[in-house]
């Protein structure tokens, strides 16, 4: 009795009006002629020290040669209180497509808060950062296309830095340049933060050449080394400038810093 | 005579032939936007002390052809906002429907003016909807100004494009706008702080010297356009604009390029 | 059609009344070393040529050069001033306009009249880039370029100019 109901054509008696089978609309695949992502151009650096982690970045917004605004911050507070995000200790960082850097912020920002309001106690940086990672994997086959990096304060008091590739591989490191300069950057953080390539004077030629230790640097010292590896990448690439955005992670909370950069 | 409740009001197959149901398909492939089809060109704008001045041309291109000559590219939504639409113009007409049931929404939700959509709120709502479209491979193929009042009542100007990008600056133009119209208004207002020292008067002027080197050389754009004024007082939308003392005098002292090159 | 290049950096510098000069030892096709004993630096007298790029053409050009110095020897009796040989190296390369080699040089030396430093660099076909400050070249020029505009200042000294940072 059912099958009187159904709806269909009984097969192969009598059809009623439908009884061509259903043609395909044209077939054969079409070409996507929309890309989703777009460059946004600018750089990020981070650099932990001994009680702190200093974050920058560049506030230039690109796309191609045009620039779009001079004003885009590219580091973001995450946790803390409200809108504001009040007393948050992480300190997040995305260069690459802005829009998903957005996006991925809110995304963490969102997370963070809600494990205080569940848990009753901020979250850490490294869960943080695992977390940060896991939301990053979960787009593994549509990737959110930024260079990010995290940093904040462990639960030993000492600065943290963890830097990420789009599809979330992370690592703990003592700097990381990422963005459209990173490459002009990272060698030059490379040398003046773990002191490669500089050896102790006097201490012989060749094999008898003492390399010269790394050493948590004192937070003056970052600061000046950030500014002096910003202001040389304003110099070689077109995508950096603008203003120069600091964010100072200790302790006591998250201090912030604009300086103008060359405009040109 | 077929007596199945199917076939009810449908043509016979004994005197028509076989119903060619073809063309109301239905589970055919999805398609998406892949290129924009009637477009709009550029929308500039420009914050002063106390506002934000807007404008487009009346202008919906079909590729080189100057299809329809009076459709009007900004959209007022309450007091305090007004939209600027470049890019297609069928996609501008959805948004246009969606930011009405939104309106709608809104005042059957909360009759308190104090709470109404400010500009801000309007162009996180919108770079949402552009975002979550792009990220459906379906995006609107547009570039959205936003201009208007933020929730301090302070000027507010941030633009929204097909891919989700936002961004806001003292100034913004779209399309061509950011090529010939952005240096412009640049050297007028330089910064955040220029603002404070922009009047009405001079961001109006600003906004139409922008419009008409725009038309001078920009080949998809028209002479009538539309500007808003947005302040506390409200929105002061003027849809028919025409284009005043256009002068190709300045012609006459260009070298470098054209016939003369000396 | 560009044959990669096989990797290789070079930088050359202006310190107080000193240049220098310096090349990376490895010669490479992609990731896979072949030599750890490539030398990129050629010295033509008082003047020195870095070459950074396709290492066939690196050795061809050298020679090349080595040629065309020695018979400007003999011919003029003199050695080549590091200015002369920035022309020289260029006009070479731009002979090679539409067929190019697949180098991009660096120039260092010590004007012997003047007694002033000069470095530049070329591009393929011999666009020359006179700078006061530092050249760099090849696979790693934007890491060069991040380090040099980083640490470089007028008047370094000749130890701190070889990268013995101390």
């Amino acid at each position: 009795m059912a099958a009187l109901f159904s709806g269909a054509p009984p097969q192969g008696g009598p059809g009623y009006s439908f009884k061509q089978t259903p043609t395909m609309a044209p077939s054969g695949e079409r070409q996507h002629g929309f890309y989703p992502y777009t460059d946004n151009g600018g750089s990020t650096l981070g650099i932990s020290g001994a009680d702190f982690t200093i974050m920058a970045g560049d506030t230039r917004s690109t796309s191609g040669y045009n620039i779009n605004t001079r004003y885009a911050p590219k580091l973001f507070k995450i946790g803390g209180e409200g809108p504001d995000n009040k007393g948050a200790r992480i300190v997040l960082s995305v260069v690459g497509f802005a829009a998903d850097g957005d996006a991925l912020k809110e995304r963490l920002d969102t997370i963070v808060k809600m494990y205080k309001y569940q848990h009753g106690k901020p979250m850490s940086v490294s869960a943080c950062a695992q977390r940060l990672s896991h939301v990053l994997y979960n787009k593994r086959f549509f990737p959110y296309y930024v260079h990010a990096i995290l940093g904040g304060i462990d639960e030993d008091g000492k600065g943290a830095l963890y830097s990420y590739d789009p599809v979330g591989s992370y690592e703990r490191e003592q700097c990381r340049a990422a963005g459209a300069a990173a490459s002009l950057i990272m060698p030059f953080l490379d040398n003046q933060v773990n002191f490669k390539n500089q050896y102790e004077p006097g201490s012989g030629t060749g094999h008898d050449l003492q390399a010269k230790v790394a050493q948590p640097l004192p937070r003056d010292t970052v600061e000046s080394i950030v500014r002096d590896a910003f202001t040389s990448a304003v110099e070689r690439h077109i995508e950096v400038g603008d203003g120069l955005q600091m964010m100072i992670i200790t302790p006591n909370g998250v201090e912030e810093t604009f300086t103008p950069l060359k405009r040109d | 005579m077929n007596h199945l409740p199917q076939a009810w009001g449908r043509p016979r197959d004994d005197v028509y032939g076989a119903y060619d149901n073809s063309h109301f398909q239905t589970n055919g492939p999805t398609t998406h936007t892949q290129s924009p089809i009637v477009t709009g060109t550029s929308v500039v704008a420009a914050k002063f002390k106390d506002g934000v001045v807007i404008a487009a041309d009346n202008l919906a291109s079909y590729g080189s052809l100057a299809r329809f000559t009076d459709v009007k590219r900004l959209r007022k939504f309450n007091s305090l906002s007004v939209v600027g639409f470049g890019g297609d113009v069928s996609d501008m007409q959805y948004l246009d429907r969606l930011l009405n049931s939104l309106d709608i929404r809104e005042n059957y939700s909360s009759t308190d003016p104090e709470n109404a959509l400010n500009a801000k709120n309007l162009h996180t709502y919108l770079a949402k909807v552009m975002y979550k479209r792009r990220s459906d491979f379906n995006p609107l193929w547009n570039h959205l100004l936003i201009a208007g009042l933020d929730g301090e009542g302070k000027p507010f100007l941030a633009s929204a494009d097909l891919l989700g990008t936002t961004f806001s600056s003292p100034t913004l133009a779209t399309g061509f706008g950011a090529h010939l119209a952005q240096p412009i208004m640049r050297r007028v207002i330089p910064d955040e702080a220029a603002v404070a020292g922009v009047s009405k008067e001079d961001a109006i002027k600003l906004v139409k010297e922008s419009m008409k080197v725009l038309f001078y050389r920009d080949a998809r754009s028209m002479d009538q356009y539309s500007i808003a004024v947005i302040t506390k007082e409200g929105v002061e939308l003027k849809e028919n604009e025409k284009l005043e003392n256009q002068s190709w005098e300045f012609a006459e002292r260009i070298r470098g390029y054209g016939t003369q090159v000396n | 059609m560009i044959p990669p290049p096989d990797g290789g950096a070079c930088v050359a510098m202006v310190g107080k009344d000193c240049v220098a000069i310096a090349c990376d030892l490895r010669l490479g096709m992609q990731a896979l070393t072949v030599s750890n004993n490539f030398p990129k630096i050629f010295s033509y007298g008082d003047v020195h040529l870095g070459l950074t790029g396709l290492a066939t053409d690196v050795s061809t050009v050298s020679d090349l050069f080595r040629y065309k110095v020695n018979m400007y020897r003999l011919r003029e009796e003199r050695n080549i001033s590091p200015q002369t040989m920035a022309n020289l190296v260029s006009s070479s390369l731009y002979e090679r306009r539409f067929g190019p080699y697949f180098v991009s040089p660096v120039i260092a030396g010590i004007n012997q009249t003047s007694g002033k430093p000069f470095i530049c660099g070329f591009d393929s076909i011999g666009c020359i880039d006179f700078a006061k400050d530092f050249i760099v070249s090849g696979t790693a020029s934007d890491q060069l370029f991040g380090t040099c505009e980083g640490l470089w200042e007028p008047d370094l000294v000749s130890c701190a100019c070889s990268g013995d940072m101390g």
